[in-house]
């Protein structure tokens, strides 16, 4: 009797230390760093003998990203492998999946111990975290260290906005250029050239010559994908002409929705939705959810929003077509000079702080960058470094469709670094002001409020947010 | 020390219960209180907790002059208003009509079981299909000779309607199954001396059956209120509370606020505004019940 009650008392006294420890360990060791890792240290005695590998003893690095090996990241793992044979360093590649609960795997990792020597960021939000959270790398040392200036390397100002509080924690290695989707096959069957430069207006007349039949044969001119994202009109379209920072005035105290420059973008994607009929109302993209692929991919719309679908371009046997894809620049507001290019820096490679082979570590980040990552290019991510060579991008990026892919339109305007990228700089109320302009937008494109009423009634509410 | 025999007892006792215990102070008791600490503050939960400042009763006063807040708040009683009575009347029609009339009673109880059972997530994208212009349900109203049927979850006025019918189908299985245990438990004597003096079998249902089940129709009601204010998961999937603010409901307005807003402080204060509406609907219907419900 009595043993089996200190048993359960015993059980119980487990239970509650399990429970204790499991809430306080977090915090421990983000707050102490790596001492917490004597179990990984004992379990590879081998492995972690010694702090620091002396020389021309093999190093072992392992790197966490997103991408599925197969798409890339193997054959640059084994690449490197190859090239650094001699230097005694080799690594090797673990996905995770790139969702709330794999970057909550990666950080447990990163914070419980030193397994994890170089990782990829996909967003400033989350690098943000990390690097306040004693999980990634100053980098700026060694980028001096190797003149390697990011601003001069890696898109200007752009690669700078990730800089935190002045000071590097990752490299951006992949940057997205986008532009509009084109079937070339039927701009070619229309007799219409592929625009290289184009206002909103010739754009618009275009997406009309291109629509056609009815019911549901029709083929629409143009997809604007709204049911995903409301607010392509502005990042893409106005951005052109008011910069990063679209929503807000310069001094960003007041909001920009009726700068003339919105007023044609979004008035012009309502009338194409509406009036023309030259693209799927936003009622029928939501109720239908249509998708780029579903629309573009199988011939209905002549022309689609945005190539973040390449993969799927490139995907012959889940989405079977044809037709050569062409690329064109985003159509402005108005025809002028020194106007914006969209594009962002993504891929944010970092090294874990509690990592053994640092040195190792930044080598294999630096060939990465500047050399190392042209495998992914095949899955359609571009290298931000300036300096890669173009055309062998061009190939990697078309290889496997050379025959349904326009090299030179995706070299023009998916691969060819522009100057003067759109760069944002404010987020002030960012989410409440989303927030209203959706709604507004949303009232414009069912044709509930006009244009103007739209983006006035919008304006006024979100300044009173800033307020 | 010899340790007496009741405190031995006390400790057993408390040693069984301590993890089910714990399990609730840790999990339940403490964000609670939290949670009503977290209210009185303005919280950016990203900054860490650093950035907790009282702001004492603010969010309580500010609530009341945003709009979002509002409508969420006037949606969910439209929303609540509707799916309570509409669910408890079907669910005692139907529960009567399949406990009498209807051959092979189980196959079909249990298919009106299935959607309480299945996945919200699940059934909500079922019946985004359902309502698109392609979807049965607008093909059905074509049939009828509508030209231009509503577009339903793309309509300002049409969503919210869209929503609810969905969510009486989701949800009426388990009215259905309380019913009918009380049904099969009612005493018969009620209905035989009714049959000798001639009613009808409306009037049997009407004056017989509806009060003799009044406990339990009592007990879903409050039951399916509590549950109907916290309607989520069919807005986030079928509509994100649009278009405009025309299905935004009180928690989906708090995981806006707390998620996408990142302000934890007032969505915790609208958490406990929630609270405060269906504790006060649940005292209003315990004194109600004194009217309409007999237990005898």
């Amino acid at each position: 009797m009595r043993i089996r009650k200190i048993a359960g008392l015993a059980l119980a006294a487990i239970m509650i230390a399990v429970l204790f420890a499991g809430c306080g360990n977090g915090k421990d060791n983000s707050q102490s760093g790596g001492v917490s890792s004597p179990a990984a240290g004992e379990s590879s005695p081998g492995a972690a003998g010694t702090d620091k590998p002396a020389a021309g003893k093999a190093v072992k690095l392992k790197m966490w990203g997103g991408v599925p090996p197969e798409a890339g990241p193997q054959a640059v793992v084994d690449n490197f492998n190859k090239q650094f044979a001699d230097q005694g360093i080799s690594i090797e590649y673990e996905r995770f999946v790139n969702d709330d609960q794999g970057n909550m795997k990666l950080e447990t990792n990163l914070l419980a111990g030193s397994d994890i020597d170089i990782y990829v960021t996909y967003t400033l939000d989350v690098l943000k975290k990390r690097a306040s959270g004693n999980m990634a790398l100053d980098l700026t040392s060694y980028l001096e260290k190797d003149k390697l200036d990011l601003a001069d390397n890696f898109g200007g100002d752009m690669a700078t906005s990730y800089d935190i509080d002045g000071k590097t924690y990752a490299v951006p290695t992949k940057i997205d250029q986008y532009g509009i989707v084109i079937n070339k096959d039927m701009f070619d069957a229309a007799g219409i050239p592929i625009p290289t430069a184009w206002t909103l207006d010739e754009f618009r007349d275009i997406a009309k010559r291109l629509t056609t039949g009815e019911g549901q044969d029709k083929v629409y001119g143009m997809f604007f994908n709204s049911q995903q994202d409301m607010f392509y009109p502005f990042n893409m379209f106005a951005a052109q002409v008011l910069g990063g920072d679209v929503f807000y005035k310069p001094d960003g105290k007041e909001t920009n929705f009726t700068d003339p420059a919105i007023v044609k973008s979004i008035g012009t994607v309502a009338a194409m939705m509406n009036e023309d009929k030259s693209a799927p109302s936003h009622v029928d993209s939501v109720t239908q959810k249509l998708t780029q692929e579903g629309m573009f991919l199988s011939g209905k719309s002549a022309m689609t929003i945005g190539p973040w679908i390449i993969r799927s371009i490139k995907d012959t046997t889940n989405y079977p077509h044809t037709f050569v894809t062409a690329f064109a620049p985003y159509p402005t507001p108005e025809r002028k000079d020194g106007l914006f290019t969209q594009g962002g820096l993504g891929d944010l490679l970092s090294i874990n702080p509690k990592s053994k082979n640092i040195d190792a570590a930044w080598t294999f980040v630096k060939w990465y960058a500047t050399e190392g990552m042209l495998p992914l290019a095949e899955g359609g991510r571009v290298p931000a470094y300036k300096q890669f060579d173009k055309e062998s991008i061009v190939k990697a990026f078309v290889s496997g469709a050379e025959d349904i892919l326009d090299a030179a339109t995706t070299k023009e305007v998916l691969i060819a670094p522009k100057s003067n990228y759109a760069v944002p700089k404010i987020s002030n109320k960012l989410p409440e002001i989303k927030k209203v302009m959706g709604e507004e937008l949303e009232a414009i494109y069912i044709g509930k409020k006009s244009v103007e009423d739209g983006l006035a009634e919008a304006k006024q509410r979100a300044d009173a947010l800033l307020k | 020390m010899k340790i007496s025999r009741q405190l031995r007892t006390d400790i057993a006792g408390y040693s069984f219960i301590a993890p089910n215990l714990l399990g609730f102070l840790v999990f339940t008791l403490f964000p609670v209180v939290f949670s009503i600490v977290v209210s009185f503050t303005d919280w950016d939960y990203t900054q860490g907790f650093g950035s907790m400042t009282f702001n004492w009763g603010h969010n309580f006063v500010e609530m009341w002059s945003d709009k979002w807040f509002v409508s969420s708040l006037v949606n969910t009683f439209y929303y609540s208003f509707t799916v309570v009575p509409a669910t408890i009347f079907i669910a005692l029609v139907l529960s009567v009509v399949v406990d009498k009339y209807v051959f092979g009673k189980t196959p079909i109880r249990l298919a009106m079981f299935m959607p309480y059972i299945s996945n919200i997530v699940a059934l909500s994208i079922v019946w985004v299909m359902m309502y698109s212009p392609f979807g049965p349900v607008t093909q059905l109203v074509k049939s009828f000779g509508v030209d231009d049927p509503p577009k339903w979850l793309g309509d300002y006025n049409w969503a919210m309607p869209a929503i609810i019918v969905m969510s009486i189908w989701a949800g009426i299985g388990y009215a259905v199954i309380i019913y009918t245990s009380s049904i099969q438990a009612l005493p018969t004597e009620h209905y035989e001396a009714a049959e000798i003096d001639g009613a009808t079998e409306v009037q049997k249902f009407i004056k017989i059956t509806v009060p003799m089940l009044s406990p339990t129709t009592f007990f879903l009601v409050i039951t399916t209120f509590i549950t109907s204010f916290q309607v989520f998961g069919q807005i986030m999937i079928m509509t994100r509370g649009g278009p405009g603010t025309s299905t935004n409901v009180l928690v989906y307005y708090i995981y806006t606020t707390a998620f996408s807003f990142y302000r934890m402080g007032y969505a915790a204060a609208i958490s406990w505004i929630l609270f405060l509406i269906l504790f006060a609907i649940t005292i209003v219907q315990w004194q109600g019940q004194k009217k309409w419900v007999s237990y005898t």
